[in-house]
């Protein structure tokens, strides 16, 4: 497997587009008292069932997403990921807790704002894609447009623009019956653009598909996030996926978020031994970059030997150090901030977290001289 | 062996402790409660005492009724609405069919034919539609048509609005849904007597019945096909900001056409089946000519009529059916569009008009009654009795009443009231729950109160022998057609014809095979509810999981052992609800069969019909609705209670 990280930019700041604090969903008999309850809120999941009759789907969940970045929940099922993104636009109304849409308060939007938000700010796109079967591709992407009262020739015209900016030009008159899962999930993506959305949500959207189509699909998504810069919330089950799309990602386990950062920093230091389980399998050397491996220089190390970016991941630092058999200098904008050696890199390979060798803070010592490679 | 069966083992114990356990019940509570009853009230049928006269008050609410028909404001001001709109509509339609004259029917029926279901079928359309005419029917076809066109709209009116309602609202659903499924199981006679109370013999309680008769499947098929929309599209329409109503119109409605349009078929096919049997209460039309002709044991008649009513029965079932189906392949080669098809029937209508070949031409009917009669006399003279070896249809049929008929029902008669109470209980019990078993054994204690224990008795002891042969066959087929492909190919266009006809079609091939009796009306109801259990177990059959199936053939089971001991098992719920299907259209047709001399509750309807006896009717109705309750329900599966639950 291999994981192409893209270059990420840190998460802007300023007011984020999603702001979720404390979120609480229960499903169940008298589901509001729980969130206030201090003694029901940190019982676990099935001593809360055995207790109450209740599930906690999400449990005080806080997290911004700021403009701009692709956001990745990312849990395996039955972690809340699903019932989490649904309550961000009230497809399914929270229990308890606060989420804000640039500011303003979604829960207590009434009927009409609430529709506004859904026609024209957030759009989702659907693991099963969600299409109407009865209607042509065209049409189906149409219906968002439909929905909010555009005239049919000017829909219709947008419409195709979206079909063909998702590559199924010619298809337009076809069923969703008459396409493939690919095609199909291309649809549901094109219908989520064709309203212009400040945000994009999507639920899992390419489980359902085989793998191959599924890696054109990331691609796609990749594209149009450099594209046009759309905030996306993104939902999955699958690692690598989180790993490659995401600038951020929070891991979900029973309904809370157990951890929440960049990839990186979620694969070089999880923060319990769920995470680490999880992420155990992943080639480090494609997601750790070497701004994170690296040591300082010792001065003779800063002026020769390969270069390589701070934000490269370790795997091309790998290659360099093997051709050049010398430690690589980590060169940003001319200056050299550290060097990775052997060491440094084939701890992140084996997974050795950092600080936890005897002497791993300390500058390196005599022994790893480059000769003796 | 033991892999085979791995679904029973585990379950067969606790069943088996379980069905144990209820009987034991069931025993402890007899052994408590039946001295003290049988001493007081004894042991023969049901005791007289226990009885409640219902003829009086009934005979003196009919009797209300006729006086205040005219003069009543609930009368004038909403009954006589309904029966004036009824009439208007139904002579408004008719005139129009009169006007376009058979030219313009015939190119109507097949245009529509043509553009919904393509040419063959608008081939078929347009000979049927001839034939209608060539066998001297024109007139009548066109009156039942004119009553089902308005019986099917308003069935349709009412049975949308019904399953939108229940389509939308859960509460609605549960209260509806229980309803919805006993209309479905009552006998279509039990349906005539009330509407005529109110409405009196005529057109409107023909049209009236007909259409509380038809609505349910509409009701039905329109909540399950709103129920059953895909959730995730119904989530992300909604996701979109649709508003209530258009998520209605542009997502659960068009989701639910398949359902809906099954829905137009199955209404249109049980409002002519009740077209024709509501000419018991003043339908007229092919259905009167039926009911005429068998009166008078005239066969010939009644297969003149009879056959423009399978006609039009096939082809208002494979048009409406193709509608259906049609909605997959969206992109089907357009035809013609509506208003050509409206144009040429005006056009063709015109034509004939000026031609003035408006009506049938007299020179083109084909007199079929009088050699179908030579025929049927031919087989008196030959068949009936005396042939050598295999002996007559008359004999056959002397035999099967004196041998099975007679000693079932002097059985059930002879059973002490209690014991037939107790054996309903113990049926409904082991198959259903207690739920079932308290609702039949109350349908059947409510038998008794009416003070029609014996006559049911009689109904019931046909539907006993009735559903056994229907089974014995039924299953026997269905086992063959599950097995075999091609015994699956030839029976189906078989069973297709036979499931779309109209029940009272069937009483006329058994009165010119056996004359009128008990043993036809039990013919008629296993030829009518035979095609159903032989369809519902050949698919439990087929649908058996293959692995399950395969698993057992890689080990070496014979052909024998795989149908005993895997197909058979595994397909018992499939194998329940045809003997519950097989019940209940049996019992539909054994009361008709009262119409010809099958006697009992049938009769006793049929006799209060013509007598304008409500009363006696009204209690042989409600016996049946509560014989019909008890039969369904004995044979309720578990199962389908618990899906209903959840």
């Amino acid at each position: 497997m291999t994981l192409t990280v893209p270059t990420r930019k840190p998460p802007t700041t300023g007011t984020p587009v999603f702001s979720v604090d404390g979120l609480w969903k229960v499903f169940g008999p008298k589901a509001d008292r729980i969130p206030a309850d201090p003694e029901l809120s940190t019982l676990s999941p099935a001593d809360l069932r055995s207790r109450t009759g209740c599930t906690a789907a999400v449990r005080d969940v806080s997290f911004d997403v700021c403009k701009g970045e692709v956001f990745v929940v990312m849990g395996l099922s039955g972690s809340g990921k699903s019932t989490l993104v649904r309550c961000l636009t009230r497809l399914i109304e929270p229990t308890a807790g606060t989420i804000a849409i640039d500011g303003e308060d979604v829960r207590a939007m009434d009927k009409a704002r609430l529709r506004e938000l859904r026609r024209h700010r957030a759009a989702m796109v659907f693991q099963h894609f969600g299409l109407l079967p009865h209607r042509t591709v065209l049409d189906n992407v149409a219906y968002g447009l439909e929905i909010q009262g555009v005239g049919k020739s000017e829909r219709r015209e947008r419409a195709a623009e979206f079909v063909a900016k998702v590559g199924l030009e010619g298809m337009e008159k076809r069923r969703p019956g008459q396409l493939s899962g690919g095609q199909r999930q291309r649809v549901g993506l094109a219908r989520a653009l064709a309203v212009d959305p400040e945000v994009l949500l999507f639920d899992e959207p390419f489980s359902a598909l085989d793998p191959l189509i599924r890696r054109d699909m990331q691609d796609e998504v990749t594209r149009l996030h450099r594209e046009e810069g759309r905030t996306m919330v993104f939902i999955t089950h699958d690692l690598a996926e989180a790993l490659k799309l995401g600038d951020r990602i929070a891991l979900m386990r029973d309904g809370r978020v157990v951890q929440l950062g960049t990839p990186e920093e979620i694969v070089s230091s999880p923060a319990d031994d769920y995470v680490r389980e999880f992420v155990r399998d992943v080639p480090r050397e494609q997601v750790v970059t070497c701004r994170t491996a690296m040591r300082p220089a010792s001065p003779q190390e800063a002026t020769d030997g390969p270069a390589v970016r701070p934000d490269a991941p370790v795997a091309e630092a790998i290659e360099a150090v093997a051709h050049a058999g010398t430690p690589a200098r980590v060169m940003d904008e001319g200056t050299c901030v550290g060097v990775v050696d052997h060491e440094q890199l084939l701890d992140v390979v084996a997974g050795v977290p950092a600080g936890s060798r005897v002497g791993r803070a300390t500058p390196p010592a005599p022994r790893t001289s480059p000769e003796d490679v | 062996m033991a892999t085979l069966t791995v679904p029973t083992p585990r379950t067969v114990p606790v069943l088996k402790s379980r069905a144990a356990a209820k009987l034991l019940l069931l025993a402890l509570a007899a052994a408590v409660l039946v001295p003290p009853l049988n001493s007081h009230w004894g042991g023969g049928a049901w005791p007289h005492a226990l009885t409640v006269d219902l003829s009086k008050p009934l005979a003196s609410a009919s009797d209300w009724v006729i006086d205040n028909r005219d003069s009543h404001p609930l009368f004038l001001y909403f009954f006589g609405y309904i029966s004036n709109a009824v009439v208007l509509s139904v002579r408004a339609v008719y005139l129009t069919l009169l006007a376009a004259g058979w030219t313009g029917v015939t190119a109507f029926g097949a245009l529509v034919a043509w553009r919904v279901a393509g040419v063959r079928l608008a081939a078929g359309t347009a000979l049927a539609f001839l034939t209608c005419g060539a066998l001297g029917m024109w007139v009548p076809t066109m009156q039942t048509l004119a009553l089902m066109v308005v019986a099917v709209l308003a069935s349709v009116a009412v049975g949308a609005v019904l399953g939108l309602a229940a389509g939308l609202s859960d509460r609605l659903n549960r209260a509806l849904r229980p309803v919805l499924d006993t209309m479905q199981v009552l006998p279509a006679f039990a349906y005539l007597l009330p509407v005529v109370l109110v409405f009196g013999i005529g057109v409107p309680a023909a049209v009236l019945a007909t259409v509380v008769y038809a609505a349910p499947p509409m009701a039905r098929l329109t909540a399950l096909g709103l129920r059953g929309a895909d959730p995730e599209v119904l989530e992300a329409v909604e996701s979109l900001g649709a508003t209530a109503p258009q998520r209605l119109l542009t997502a659960r409605i068009p989701l639910a056409r398949k359902e809906l349009l099954l829905g137009l078929n199955q209404t249109i096919m049980m409002a002519l089946s009740m077209a024709v049997i509501a000419s018991v209460i003043g339908a007229g039309g092919l259905g009167d000519r039926v009911y005429q002709a068998l009166a008078s044991v005239d066969v010939g008649a009644a297969l003149a009529a009879g056959i423009p009513l399978v006609l039009l029965a096939v082809v208002l079932d494979r048009v409406t059916a193709a509608a259906a189906d049609g909605t997959r392949a969206g992109d089907r080669p357009r035809t013609i569009g509506w208003p050509y098809a409206l144009a040429v029937t005006v056009a063709v209508a015109l034509g004939a008009r000026l031609l003035g070949r408006l009506d049938w031409p007299a020179g083109w009917t084909l007199g079929i009654a009088e050699p179908v009669n030579r025929a049927v006399d031919w087989m008196t003279a030959h068949l009936y009795s005396g042939v050598p070896v295999v002996g007559g249809t008359a004999d056959w049929a002397g035999h099967f009443t004196t041998w099975i008929l007679d000693p079932v029902r002097s059985g059930l008669q002879w059973l002490p009231w209690w014991a037939v109470l107790l054996v309903v209980a113990a049926l409904a019990w082991l198959i259903g729950t207690w739920r079932t078993a308290l609702t039949a054994v109350l349908a059947m204690a409510a038998i008794g109160v009416l003070g029609v224990w014996e006559p049911s008795l009689d109904t019931l002891s046909q539907v006993l022998a009735a559903v056994a042969v229907t089974l014995v066959l039924g299953f026997a087929a269905g086992i063959a057609a599950a097995r075999s492909d091609r015994v699956e190919r030839a029976l189906r266009p078989v069973l297709d014809v036979f499931q779309t006809m109209p029940q009272f079609v069937y009483l006329i091939p058994v009165v010119a095979l056996f004359g009128v009796g008990r043993a036809p009306a039990v013919a008629a109801a296993v030829v009518y509810a035979l095609p159903a259990v032989v369809r519902i177990t050949a698919q439990g059959l087929r649908q058996v999981d293959p692995a399950a199936l395969e698993s057992a053939r890689s080990l070496g089971a014979s052909g024998r052992q795989q149908l005993w001991q895997v197909q058979l098992p595994l397909a018992k719920r499939s194998l329940l609800l045809a003997v519950n299907q097989g019940v209940v259209l049996v019992l539909a047709v054994v009361i008709i069969g009262g119409l010809v001399g099958g006697g009992a509750l049938g009769y006793d309807v049929a006799f209060g019909l013509a007598q304008g006896d409500l009363a006696t009717g009204l209690v042989a109705g409600a016996a049946i609705v509560c014989l019909g309750l008890m039969l369904d329900r004995v044979t309720q599966p578990t199962e389908r209670h618990a899906k209903k639950g959840a």
